[in-house]
């Protein structure tokens, strides 16, 4: 590690992040093997559709207890919006559609990773519900089974497209981005570049924890 | 060459004799359920696993006061818009070149989608195999150019096959010489059944026979706006993500600071 990086993520946090991610992805990657039979010919990597429906159903069960982490880790950093600034920020759209004067300054989460965190949330618990009930439909009505089919479909729509934005930005959108997610450690640059107010506000609570000072000084 | 046939069950002539019922499980090896007696002959209570079709009895009371006894041969009615067909993640169900539906167990994994989505209530697991099971409409005596085993059983011709125009100018004859409320009921919805009846009453008079049936709209969104949805919606933002970069470009890190001790030189 460079000195002079800054601390991002704690190893469980990252821990977490990557469960319910890759498991998100198995899930939306054997959801799409079952809704588009094209691609039924991923069930054969498995050994068959019926194995795949399996692993879908457990791979479910692991998402749903990595989400619960999630949510109880994240949701006050990411799961509340702070007003009027991030309204400000919205209605920019960030700053990354069109040129924007004056930008509000952007804390540990700006609102689009918000949205993100509240859309995987939200539609998390719905997919984790509907598909429960879809797996286990004795005692539901024929209406109800219905309406859960619709919804777990809905939740695939937003969350596939919300993750391709997800993986835009961490990789070339927004380039030193994917490191917090992977050593914990980011640049200075990067933070004042992001989340400028975040490292303000970490310097005046003197929770700022930068690689080769304090207890990382080698 | 149009080879789609329809079996046309005129309730007038049924008896309830039966025969239908168990030339069915004869021919497809179904056993039979120990069931209970519920102050009816209709046994097995409903349609099974291993009870592809069923004659349900009905009493009603008619204008004058008097009991009426109503049997109904339920089953499978192999719908041209099949909601079992359009829901199947693995198309283990399908439309055969008789415009029947029928069942490759071997794709089937169990998922019970089509459960529901059936208007009529039809398809059922086999908890023991996972699998669903239906009535096929005896595709493999079809293919033979054998009538289904209920067709062949019947003993007053009241269950018959053939080609489409000629069974539903047989059931439009038929109502028209039974008069009152006969009704042919199959040709109006689900773009046509492959199975179709001679009513003498109203469709709503029978139980479990939905007068209108139709493809949910839950289907309709789920599988003609949301499946594509998902693909259009990833494609535009996969799309818009590109655009974004070539045209307004990456946020960039201004300063790349990571001197000793952290400071900004």
């Amino acid at each position: 590690m460079k000195k002079g990086m800054i601390k991002a993520t704690g190893p469980f946090e990252r821990v977490v992040h990557w469960c319910v991610a890759l498991s998100c992805l198995f899930l939306c990657i054997t959801g799409m093997a079952m809704m588009y039979h094209s691609l039924n010919v991923i069930g054969t990597l498995v050994g068959g559709m019926e194995n795949l429906k399996v692993l879908h159903n457990y791979c479910g069960i692991f998402f749903a207890v990595s989400l619960l982490f999630t949510i109880l880790m994240w949701w006050r950093e990411a799961g509340l919006f702070s007003f009027p600034e991030d309204m400000q920020w919205i209605m920019a759209a960030g700053g990354y559609l069109w040129k924007v004067e004056k930008m509000p300054e952007v804390g540990k989460y700006n609102p689009g990773q918000k949205m993100f965190f509240l859309a995987v949330a939200i539609f998390g618990i719905v997919m984790v519900a509907s598909g429960l009930i879809i797996w286990f439909p004795d005692g539901y009505t024929v209406d109800t089974l219905r309406l859960m089919y619709v919804l777990h479909a809905l939740g695939f729509v937003v969350i596939f497209a919300f993750f391709f934005v997800h993986l835009y930005l961490v990789t070339i959108g927004a380039p030193g981005s994917a490191p917090a997610m992977f050593t914990g450690w980011v640049t200075r640059g990067w933070v004042k570049t992001q989340h400028p107010k975040w490292l303000k506000e970490m310097e005046k609570d003197g929770t700022l924890i930068v690689y080769g000072e304090g207890k990382y000084r080698k | 060459m149009n080879k789609q046939l329809i079996k046309l069950i005129d309730l007038s002539r049924c008896t309830a004799c039966r025969g239908c019922q168990v030339a069915c499980k004869q021919w497809n090896e179904q056993p039979a359920s120990i069931t209970h007696n519920f102050g009816s002959y209709q046994n097995p209570p409903d349609l099974e696993w291993n009870t592809w079709t069923l004659i349900r009895f009905q009493e009603i009371e008619d204008a004058a006061g008097k009991v009426k006894w109503l049997f109904r041969k339920d089953g499978c009615m192999h719908c041209t818009d099949a909601a079992c067909v359009r829901v199947c993640p693995t198309e283990a169900l399908y439309h055969t070149e008789f415009g029947n539906v029928a069942i490759n167990t071997d794709k089937c994994i169990g998922c019970k989608a089509c459960i529901p989505a059936c208007p009529f209530g039809v398809p059922k697991l086999n908890p023991a195999t996972n699998r669903i099971s239906k009535c096929d409409l005896c595709y493999t005596r079809l293919q033979a150019n054998q009538p289904p085993a209920c067709v062949l059983s019947c003993p007053t011709g009241a269950i018959t096959i053939g080609d489409v125009d000629t069974m539903l100018a047989k059931a439009n004859k038929r109502v028209k010489e039974l008069g009152g409320d006969a009704n042919v009921y199959g040709d109006k919805f689900v773009d046509g059944t492959h199975v179709l009846y001679v009513l003498t009453e109203k469709p709503e008079v029978y139980e479990h026979l939905p007068a209108a049936p139709k493809v949910a709209d839950s289907i309709l969104v789920w599988k003609d706006v949301l499946k594509p949805a998902g693909l259009i919606a990833a494609g535009a933002v996969v799309a818009g993500a590109f655009l974004h970069y070539i045209t307004h470009g990456p946020k960039t890190p201004q300063e790349e600071s990571t001197c000793e001790g952290g400071k900004n030189s």
